[in-house]
């Protein structure tokens, strides 16, 4: 088999080559395989392989290239899946020990829509647990490490997906979206990540974190792998009653940008996101970036979003009352158990409870069962997720309730109300994705609030239900005169924000700009 | 009025949502939520009076005319009321940690 480069290799290349029999799908999945057991001891990018179903998959896409059928551009195509997402029959942990010997039942919406257009999976990626967290250190299992320095983090959640497109060990990615959670390693890995509008994706399948903000969405390597993922997975699914085929248009809006149209779409600069706490390198290379933008013919107005410094706040609320209701469903009874602990025994007699050893700082009142649930939780959940659920239960509980959960929501309305606002003079919004690059790994783990700021400028995309496109900075110079002795530093993400269901249009000025600084891709 | 979180809250919130803490988590516990409560003092400096709050999508066809709706605008996204596969049978049953002739096996919980 030739060696083949996977580097510059993109969806659109793959199918390429695929027809014109440059390789078969199996040797690519091979490939990939190979990559991972060489190097993905380092990264930590996979919780889960699954080869054999894998090249399974890709033997049967050979198959029916060669008895002449056609095939669509997904066909093959070697991803990895966040391991929050269920493909029937895998292991699906979350990343968290009370999910550790789940194996899922059936496939999330996404799944059932990439099989139907025979993409292959490779395996499942890690992330903080339940997806609370940016840096992926948060996993009960491992911490990913960042492919372009790997005493840094990849970011997270989704950093096992971020990592494994970045490192040429998948060759596009799912992850899940709740305030960054796919924007944030895309950015800290240098790779491509869509935050799709809500909705517009099925979260069927998704093991929820909280629900009114969560997205799937895919990670790749150019915008326009990221537009043909999105593509086959978006649509109303009647398992997610919050999915909607929505407005943005058809398949072909989606896959083949008008760039005559793109070029004169007019994009926003909100004064708010370029303050201080924003890094001198991320500001230096997002207006390289968007200079780059504007000489290709793309008109850039100031606006404001003034209410972005409540954001925080607003979501470090909504999302901790969410989780302490979507986390309820884990009582250490169905789904997995932790062993060694509250199991029925061989005989199924009755008098087991008895032999629960009684726990003086409880309640003497307790039941056996309740009892179970307070072990399996305390057990079964990291601190992240404790912290979440128990200040969720707070700001939830009466007395606390209108004081916290309905003023964040009700400066939810707020902050919605400043894009419509700014919506009406743009058709775009540029910001940068993450206020810094790529952190080290252990430096932002004992503070929770520091690890909460490096959502301060996706957070507010969510509240919204907005799509967002994060790109990383291609321009070579820009990105050189940073890293010591003309090495490239670490790399910087921006992001464009569409209005709701316009989609197509960010992914489209994603194309747009790529196709100028990134050609090897194209 | 600063909203502060003592012991007794803390115990009395990890009991409401089934989680057992020993005292090193709680300690720890304790820190975070009261830095976390104090972040949230900056809303209470933003006037939110007459502002109508978000609704999570679910209720969004029940919220009051006007209301802001979480993510989509959906309304009423109703389903036919007709049968459908029920996963309580077979890949549901086998995906449960304990199973017995199909019917599910949990630890006795009487006393």
């Amino acid at each position: 088999m030739a060696h083949i480069p996977l580097q510059n290799l993109t969806i659109g290349k793959f199918h390429e080559g695929l027809l014109k029999k440059e390789f078969s799908a199996l040797e690519i999945a091979e490939a990939y395989f190979g990559e991972i057991k060489e190097r993905d001891g380092k990264i930590g990018a996979y919780l889960s392989a699954n080869e054999e179903e894998a090249l399974r998959q890709a033997e049967a896409v050979d198959v029916s290239l060669a008895e002449g059928d056609e095939i669509g551009l997904l066909a093959g195509v070697p991803l990895a899946i966040k391991d929050n997402i269920l493909i029937k029959g895998q292991p699906a942990t979350a990343a968290s020990k009370i999910l550790k010997n789940y194996v899922a039942s059936y496939d999330a919406g996404v799944i059932q829509k990439l099989k139907a257009e025979k993409a292959v999976f490779l395996g499942k990626t890690n992330l903080d647990e339940f997806a609370m967290g940016s840096s992926t250190e948060n996993s009960a299992f491992k911490i990913t490490r960042n492919p372009h320095d790997l005493e840094r983090v990849a970011g997270g959640s989704s950093g096992g997906s971020a990592a494994a497109v970045a490192a040429n060990l998948a060759l596009g990615a799912l992850g899940s979206d709740t305030g960054g959670s796919i924007r944030e390693p895309a950015a800290f890995c240098g790779v491509v990540g869509f935050k799709p509008t809500y909705g517009a994706v099925s979260r069927s399948g998704l093991i929820a974190m909280a629900s009114s903000l969560d997205q799937i969405g895919p990670l790749a390597k150019t915008a326009e792998d990221a537009a043909i993922i999105f593509n086959a997975i978006r649509g109303r699914d009647p398992l997610d009653a919050t999915s909607a085929d929505g407005p943005n248009g058809s398949d072909k809006k989606i896959l083949e940008p008008e760039f005559e149209k793109i070029k004169n779409l007019v994009v926003g600069v909100p004064e708010e996101y370029f303050v201080e706490g924003v890094s001198e390198e991320v500001k230096k290379c997002v207006e390289t970036a968007r200079k780059t933008i504007e000489s290709m013919g793309v008109k850039f107005k100031k606006i404001s979003l003034p209410h972005t410094k409540y954001t925080l706040s607003c979501y470090y609320i909504i999302v901790p009352a969410e989780v302490s209701s979507n986390l309820a469903r884990f009582d250490g009874i169905r789904y997995a158990r932790i062993a060694h602990n509250a199991r029925t025994n061989a005989g199924g007699t009755r008098n087991n409870a008895e032999k629960i050893q009684r726990d003086s700082a409880l309640s003497p009142r307790m039941s056996a069962l309740e009892e179970i649930y307070f072990r399996q939780r305390g057990r079964g959940f990291g601190a992240e997720a404790k912290r979440r659920i128990i200040l969720g239960t707070f700001v939830l509980s009466s007395g606390y309730y209108d004081a916290y959960y309905k003023k964040a929501q009700q400066v939810r309305s707020i902050i919605k109300n400043d894009f419509e606002n700014a919506f009406r003079d743009v058709d775009v919004i540029f910001a940068p994705t993450t206020p810094g690059t790529a952190f080290k790994i252990g430096e932002k783990t004992s503070d929770p609030l520091a690890m909460y700021l490096e959502d301060i400028f996706t957070v507010p995309v969510n509240l919204a239900g907005l799509p967002s496109l994060s790109l990383p900075v291609r321009e070579k110079p820009a990105r050189q005169s940073l890293g010591a002795g003309g090495k490239e530093g670490m790399p910087v993400g921006f992001q464009l924000i569409g209005r709701q269901w316009k989609d197509h249009e960010i992914l489209g000025l994603g194309q747009y700009y790529e196709r100028a600084t990134a050609p090897d891709l194209y | 009025m600063k909203s502060n979180i003592d012991k007794k809250t803390l115990e009395y919130l990890a009991e409401l949502s089934r989680i057992k803490l020993d005292a090193r988590e709680e300690e720890k516990l304790l820190k975070d939520l009261q830095k976390i409560l104090d972040y949230f003092e900056e809303l209470k400096s933003l006037d939110t009076s007459g502002v109508e709050p978000t609704r999570p999508p679910s209720t969004s066809s029940i919220a009051k005319s006007g209301a802001v709706s979480g993510g989509t605008e959906l309304k009423n996204a109703f389903r036919e009321d007709e049968e459908r596969i029920n996963t309580n049978r077979g890949d549901g049953v086998d995906a449960f940690p304990e199973t017995e002739n199909g019917f599910l096996k949990v630890p006795p919980v009487f006393e």
